[in-house]
């Protein structure tokens, strides 16, 4: 069995593989360059302390890799519409089931190899692409950019593997279950972005309750590391949420309506409020409602785990339409 | 004439290698395949013949496992067709429409059936390919229709399977190589242990190699037997335009023709073998491709009294 899906499929491998080495052979050239260009960074403004904002001066690599890195977002769908649709419907509209299934091996086997393979290939699809990526990007996340940004969360880590996984096994069962390759692909393709979208904005953000830290405006609060920021704003003295849309000049987080007039600056340059305003300021709380950067890889888990579960279920709702349906 | 009288599905000397009673497949409300009794005798090649639509592909189907039956049993080399390396390692199936994989070449399917089966004769499709100057280097889809069935055929036999279902496989074949692989499958039948069960509409063909005949019209069995028991039960009476009512009942009248001066029949002689004593009418030996245009041109509703006049020449 394994002969046949290598003999059948060994065109689509090999494209496969070429796309992963011309991707894998870009971004260790410039993945290089990136990591160099960094260290002199670094050691630069070490010597005259200025790392604080090397974040907001130094840009690495060029818009056009960073351009195609966030490409990669796109990659695991493609398992499941070049890969996944055609499997099963491309068999079912050539007759050939019918070929495969009168040979001497069970229609059990045939499910189990031809599948097993598929998902193997789109996890090591999604699992290279994510490794090159997430080394890739490595000088940028030391520099704490905000590690849970959709473009950048769903490029890295575990979730490709998982993306990748689950786009194969919904175009195998768009196949399956519609048995004509076009409208298994576009499918899949709709399918693919519904879930995904779907899970990321709405599911997402409530894997784990978030943190609310309320602090002195005049102090200011930032968590440590890359956290997601859920909701951010003040509270007044009586504990009344202030409207923050305004048009008006806000000071530290505060509109300038709920406050004395002594805290809106009249005079252009540096502007330090008299202790009137300060002391108004005072009874005015911020609130920041966060994920703390620690959860990274416990979000990743999570969502792995929910497009694992997915994946499963679509794989078995195939296998059972195949084995029980007609060649 | 010969007195032999055999009734349809009645149980043949000698093994089966195919029973069934009471197939029946339904796809939705439709109903292709109704109330199947056929015995298909072991080491012999049957002919399945029937109108388009009339459930050949069906009970094929059904015989090699590829779809299952809503009702009713059937038993295929002894067994129940199901998904076991065993059962599909004895049955040869080349379904109507050769599904090939068209990227492939035929040295590619010869691999690959190496891979699947337990017994594979490689040699022998590389031979009959070769010899019918096929390239087997070639991707199966650039090959024309006839090149594809006769791929389509080696490797079916390749399998070496001791039941070969054929779905109409030499409906792409030029009459020369129609002759050539009827006569291959005649003589594998000759050599032992293989039987033969394949549809066609080519009358004459099945004529020359088949001796044994199932004939389906609108979902139903309307014939199943040894050709000859089947000629033998028929009759073709010509006559003067009369009452036929005294015909009629000791006999069953499967077809009509009308003519201004004469009366056609087609009928079938009663199980106890009471000839047509009738003396105005003259009674003559039915021919195979006789007996298969009676059956299909009648209405095929099991309601033997019904008759349908069909045409105004004999």
């Amino acid at each position: 069995m394994t002969w046949l899906v290598w003999r059948q499929h060994r065109i689509q491998f090999l494209v496969g593989a070429a796309l992963l080495a011309a991707l894998a052979v870009l971004l260790v050239i410039t993945g290089m360059q990136m990591a160099s260009q960094y260290h002199s960074a670094l050691v630069a403004c070490t010597a005259n302390h200025s790392c604080a904002n090397l974040s907001s001066t130094l840009f690495l690599g060029s818009h056009a890799v960073g351009f195609l890195v966030i490409m990669t977002l796109g990659a695991p769908v493609l398992v499941g519409l070049f890969w996944g649709a055609p499997l099963v419907a491309a068999e079912a509209e050539a007759g050939t089931t019918q070929f495969a299934w009168m040979q001497s091996v069970t229609r059990s086997r045939w499910v189990a190899v031809k599948i097993g393979w598929m998902l193997l290939a789109a996890a090591v699809w999604g699992g290279i692409i994510s490794a090159l990526v997430t080394w890739w990007e490595g000088p940028n996340n030391a520099e704490q950019l905000n590690a849970f940004d959709p473009g950048r969360f769903d490029i890295m880590g575990i979730v490709p593997v998982a993306y990748s996984l689950f786009a194969m096994a919904l175009g195998i069962a768009a196949g399956t279950l519609l048995r004509r390759v076009l409208p298994a692909i576009a499918v899949t393709l709709a399918g693919f972005i519904a879930v995904r979208t779907v899970i990321t904005l709405l599911l997402r953000p409530h894997y784990m309750s978030p943190v609310t830290v309320y602090y002195k405006v005049t102090s200011g609060f930032t968590p440590p590391g890359s956290f997601w920021k859920i909701a951010s704003g003040a509270v007044g003295p009586n504990g009344v949420a202030i409207d923050q849309n305004t048009n008006g000049n806000v000071v530290n987080g505060v509109p300038a309506n709920y406050l004395p007039a002594s805290c809106v600056q009249q005079t252009r340059g540096a502007f330090t409020p008299p202790p009137s305003c300060t002391r108004a300021l005072a009874h005015f709380h911020g609130f920041l409602t966060y994920q703390p950067a620690d959860r990274y890889w416990t979000f990743q888990g999570i969502e792995t785990g929910i497009f694992l579960v997915l994946a499963a279920a679509l794989i078995a709702v195939s296998a059972a339409v195949l084995l029980r349906g007609d060649a | 004439m010969n007195p032999i009288q055999q009734a349809p599905g009645r149980a043949l000397s000698g093994p089966a290698a195919i029973e069934s009673s009471g197939l029946t497949k339904c796809y939705g409300k439709v109903s292709a395949l109704t109330d199947c009794t056929i015995s298909v005798p072991e080491g012999r090649i049957t002919a399945l013949i029937g109108p388009n639509g009339a459930g050949k592909t069906t009970l094929l189907r059904l015989l090699a496992g590829l779809t299952r039956p809503t009702a009713g049993q059937v038993t295929v080399n002894g067994t129940t067709p199901r998904q076991d390396p065993a059962f599909l390692a004895d049955i040869g199936f080349l379904a109507q429409e050769i599904p090939l994989y068209r990227r492939l070449s035929a040295e590619d399917h010869i691999r690959v059936g190496a891979h699947l089966n337990p017994r594979w004769d490689a040699e022998s499709v590389r031979e009959r390919l070769t010899a019918l100057k096929i390239p087997l280097d070639r991707a199966v889809g650039k090959l024309s229709g006839g090149q594809r069935a006769q791929v389509g055929l080696a490797l079916s036999l390749a399998k070496q399977p001791r039941l070969l279902l054929l779905d109409e496989p030499v409906a792409a074949l030029d009459p020369l190589a129609r002759r050539n692989f009827l006569g291959l499958l005649a003589g594998g039948v000759a050599a032992g242990g293989l039987t033969v069960l394949l549809s066609s509409h080519l009358v004459a063909d099945l004529e020359r190699v088949c001796d044994h005949l199932i004939m389906l019209a609108s979902s139903r069995v309307q014939l199943c037997g040894d050709i000859e028991d089947l000629l033998a039960e028929h009759q073709v009476l010509t006559g003067p335009r009369k009452d036929t009512t005294a015909i009629e009942r000791s006999h069953r009248v499967v077809q009509v023709t009308r003519t201004p001066r004469q009366i056609t029949l087609l009928v079938r002689l009663n199980g106890s073998g009471v000839p047509v004593i009738d003396p105005a009418f003259e009674a003559t030996d039915v021919s195979l491709e006789e007996l298969v245009l009676g059956y299909m041109g009648q209405d095929a509703e099991p309601a033997p009294t019904r008759l349908t006049a069909v045409g105004e020449e004999q």
